[in-house]
């Protein structure tokens, strides 16, 4: 009768039994449903938060790069190690692509993340416990975590953010005492990191300006598509690169060029005039770098052999 | 014009079924163009052969998301529409003109999009969450579309105007259409919250705005792209009860109960932006729980009521033809021979055990946390819109054949067997992305070894079994969908015509005969049924829960 006018007296037909009881069971359960979902703020330990701070992408990613660079104890694979204090505040910078910094939380203990990104939508997604939550620009999203098992886990980033998506990994690891550092290489990481060079009125010498070039590198995250073992998925590999004959496209053109002082520095600032062959579809945007940290990147890559 | 079915007496508009013809070969059209594209993305995401490289996979998810989930969808749904409320009512398309220009712009729309994507130039996903940013000419292409696909509705509209003002169907409207126009209201709403959004994307893209707030874009986006699936759900719904009443003569054991429940629909289900809300900033857990919710869970009471409502009226009628022997010789004695029939019931097991169950889970609040942005949403949606609703879309094209385009079917044998198959695949696909999601692995993800990061992540060894199975159901389900393609295709332009009842392959019942009156239940086998749903339900309700309360602590 779908597809007619129902039968005379339709309206006013009895429910059936079983219809009815079925109803009312569903409703029931809707009811219950919902009800839970709040009884899980009052007895559950897992509810997304619901404070966040209006920011924006520079003004986090000024707050991060302070953070990590007052609080971290070494390097993993080019990635800022933070150890933050129980109860602390932490800031996660999510960014084109990576997770920085890396942090070693103690077990039982809370922390309370600020977590926001400096260009796009990013999703950080923690395994293998796998609890997901989305990350945007201009919101500082905070959320207080308390890890409850020890061991290595990944940041997984699992919202589209760009070509280098997948290679958007970051890690926390959790410990109980002190000696579990040793399971995850982190034994040293303990004392505070070697000073780095003051400024004086003397210019530095080339040692330690590749020193302060090593903690732009990791800081601003150029890491996270140049890498100095080789490897070139995204970005031109830093190891070797500096004196290398490169073949670029300029203005459309094809050419080569040498990897001197100018033509890297030229390459930071205006990233789009020559774009090195190969690499053309994962063009680099302009970062925020002072003249000053150019030249500390140009000593640190001009250190980098083979 | 006017040409009066021969098989089933409805009088028919030729220029209404010209553009229901037109619609439906621009939806299969669009649906050859995502299951290509889907069949190279299993193959990407399964590793060992890993075929795609990074930029052509995310090209073509983007490209399949918006040819599967937009343009094969809401065609179908028009030719459905200008279907529902012209042939059924016996009315005049209200402007055939109007008719044409919304066509014209929709397939405007699906070009421009499309070669903006094969371009390159629109790498953004069909979310195109801010601040990616795309072509303009994709936003346009979108837009047109979306226009075009408003003023097909709006034709609807007008030709229930007609059909009411000429009484050309009687004193109530037919329950079909009663769900259709249903399904209408809630595309009203969900083409305005495109409009919404698109527009202003589009004016960014072209530099004349300056910023588009992300979370607002995602809250607005998902006005449109969780409602254009509650157009579906209750479209899919109303075509459950149309092949009721063609398959076996059934209808509703109480239409008010199945109209009630479309009425839930309109006023509580596009509230569900908020799914893909659950674990972001910005948005308060009262607000949150709120409207995940439903307002309480009355859209979800809405389709649990029609879980009982739409299998009852098969079992109440096939009670009635006789088969009334014990609790399930109703079900045993089906048309099964039917692929519309058979496709339907596949369609309504997919639907609620897979689709709905997950849904409903995943939409939660907390346990969100475990699933968001996994690839167990895809594996959830595909349990929907995939054996849900495109299923039930195939299974009813094999009436539209020989009733609209006037053909007989051809390879009838293989439509037999064709929903088997595609249930099969996507059962498969589906359950297997969401034991992966369960497990952590995310979704729109080239490269699950972490190749070039920094670090790399082991997925559970069980994982490498479950991408096997995805890879084999994708498998099924792309072959399953070129049968029905072939089918169709073959049918509708060099089938033999079909010159009366004589011709029909597959059945139209005439009305089951009246009840005689009894004490008792209606539908027993039914209601056993939507018990065992039940069951199923609430151990995967707990299952999650407890997996969500093994995690850390969160707040």
């Amino acid at each position: 009768m779908s597809l007619f006018s129902p039968a005379e007296g339709w309206y006013d037909k009895k429910v059936s039994k079983d219809e009815k009881m079925w109803m009312v069971i569903a409703l029931i359960l809707c009811i219950a449903m919902f009800i839970w979902m709040i009884m899980w703020h009052v007895y559950g330990k897992q509810n997304p938060s619901s404070t966040t701070y209006r920011t924006s992408t520079a003004e986090f990613a000024k707050l991060g790069e302070a953070y990590t660079k007052q609080n971290m104890i070494g390097t993993d694979n080019g990635i800022p190690v933070v150890r933050p204090q129980p109860n602390s505040d932490v800031f996660l910078v999510a960014e084109m692509w990576r997770w920085s910094p890396a942090l070693i939380l103690q077990k039982d203990q809370a922390y309370k993340f600020h977590i926001s990104s400096k260009d796009v939508v990013h999703g950080l997604s923690i395994q293998p416990v796998n609890m997901n939550f989305q990350v945007y620009p201009d919101y500082d999203y905070v959320l207080e975590f308390k890890p409850t098992e020890t061991g290595e886990y990944k940041v997984v980033c699992n919202e589209f953010c760009g070509i280098g998506h997948h290679t958007m990994i970051g890690k926390i690891v959790v410990i109980e005492q002190e000696e579990d550092l040793k399971l995850y290489g982190y034994e040293n990481f303990k004392k505070a990191p070697d000073p780095l060079p003051e400024k004086t009125n003397e210019p530095l010498s080339e040692a330690d300006m590749s020193k302060l070039g090593e903690q732009v590198y990791t800081l601003k995250g150029c890491g996270a598509c140049h890498k100095t073992d080789g490897t070139s998925q995204i970005a031109p590999a830093w190891n070797g690169l500096f004196g290398k004959e490169e073949e670029v496209i300029e203005n459309g053109k094809r050419t080569s060029v040498k990897v001197d002082e100018d033509y890297i520095r030229e390459s930071i600032k205006n990233p789009q005039q020559k774009i090195t062959v190969g690499f053309e579809n994962t063009p680099m945007p302009v970062f925020p770098v002072t003249d000053e940290e150019i030249d500390q990147l140009i000593a640190f890559i001009k250190t980098l052999n083979n | 014009m006017f040409r009066t079915c021969d098989i089933t007496g409805f009088k028919v508009d030729l220029q209404s079924e010209k553009l229901i013809r037109y619609n439906a070969v621009f939806a299969v059209i669009s649906l050859l163009l995502a299951v290509t594209a889907a069949i190279l993305l299993v193959f990407t995401r399964y590793q060992p052969v890993h075929l795609l490289g990074a930029e052509w996979y995310y090209r073509l998810v983007t490209f399949h998301g918006l040819n599967a989930l937009i343009f094969w969808i809401i065609f179908f749904e028009i030719a459905g529409l200008y279907f529902g409320s012209t042939v059924i009512l016996n009315t005049r398309f209200c402007s055939p003109r109007w008719g044409w220009i919304a066509f014209g712009l929709m397939v405007a729309g699906l070009v421009l999009s499309n070669i903006i994507i094969l371009m390159g130039k629109a790498d953004v996903m069909l979310t195109s969450y801010t601040p990616l940013k795309a072509h303009p000419l994709y936003y346009l292409g979108i837009i047109l579309f979306a226009v075009g696909a408003l003023v097909a509705v709006a034709l609807f509209f007008g030709n229930l105007m007609i059909a009411r003002r000429e009484k050309a169907y009687g004193e109530t409207m037919p329950l079909f259409t009663y769900g259709l126009m249903t399904a209408a209201i809630i595309a009203v709403i969900t083409l305005a919250s495109g409009a919404l959004i698109y527009v202003p994307t589009f004016l960014w893209s072209l530099g004349l705005i300056q910023n588009i707030d992300p979370a607002m874009y995602k809250l607005i986006w998902w006005g449109l792209g969780h409602s254009s699936q509650q157009i579906n759900v209750a479209a899919m719904v109303s075509i459950w009860y149309m092949t009721s009443f063609l398959a076996v003569g059934g209808t509703s054991i109480n239409e008010r109960v199945s109209r009630s429940a479309f009425v839930l629909y309109i006023l509580f289900i596009c509230l569900a932006s908020a799914h893909h809300l659950l674990t972001d900033p910005g948005v308060s857990s009262a607000w949150k729980v709120w409207n995940t919710s439903y307002a309480m869970y009355l859209a979800v009471l809405a389709s649990m009521i029609h879980a009982f409502a739409v299998p009852s009226s098969f079992e109440s009628a096939q009670r009635r033809w006789g088969y009334n022997k014990g609790l399930f010789q109703w079900l045993s004695k089906a048309p099964w021979g039917n692929p519309a029939f058979s496709a339907i019931i596949l369609a309504i097991i997919g639907f609620g055990f897979i689709g709905g169950t997950t849904g409903v889970i995943f939409g939660m609040e907390q346990t969100n946390i475990i699933v968001h942005n996994t690839i167990a949403i895809p594996g959830h949606f595909k349990g929907t819109v995939v054996i849900g609703t495109t299923l039930t879309f195939m299974g009813i094209t094999y009436y539209l054949i020989p009733l609209i385009f006037r053909r007989k079917i051809v390879g009838f044998k293989w439509a037999k067997w064709q929903p088997w198959l595609f249930f099969i695949g996507i059962a498969l696909l589906s359950i297997s992305m969401i034991v992966l999601g369960q497990l952590g692995v995310p979704r729109r993800h080239w490269d699950s070894t972490f190749s070039g990061g920094p670090f790399t992540y082991n997925f559970n060894p069980a994982v490498d079994f479950f991408w096997a199975l995805m890879m084999l159901g994708g498998s099924l389900a792309f072959i399953a969908t070129l049968i029905w393609i072939f089918i169709v295709v073959i049918s509708v332009f060099w089938g033999p015509r079909v010159n009366g009842p004589q011709d029909m392959q597959l059945s139209i019942s005439p009305l089951a005969p009246p009840a005689k009156a009894h004490k008792g239940f209606e539908a027993p086998g039914t209601l056993v049924l939507t018990f065992i749903f039940l069951l199923v339900f609430m151990a995967l309700f707990f299952l999650n829960w407890k997996w969500l309360a093994a995690t850390w602590n969160v707040n």
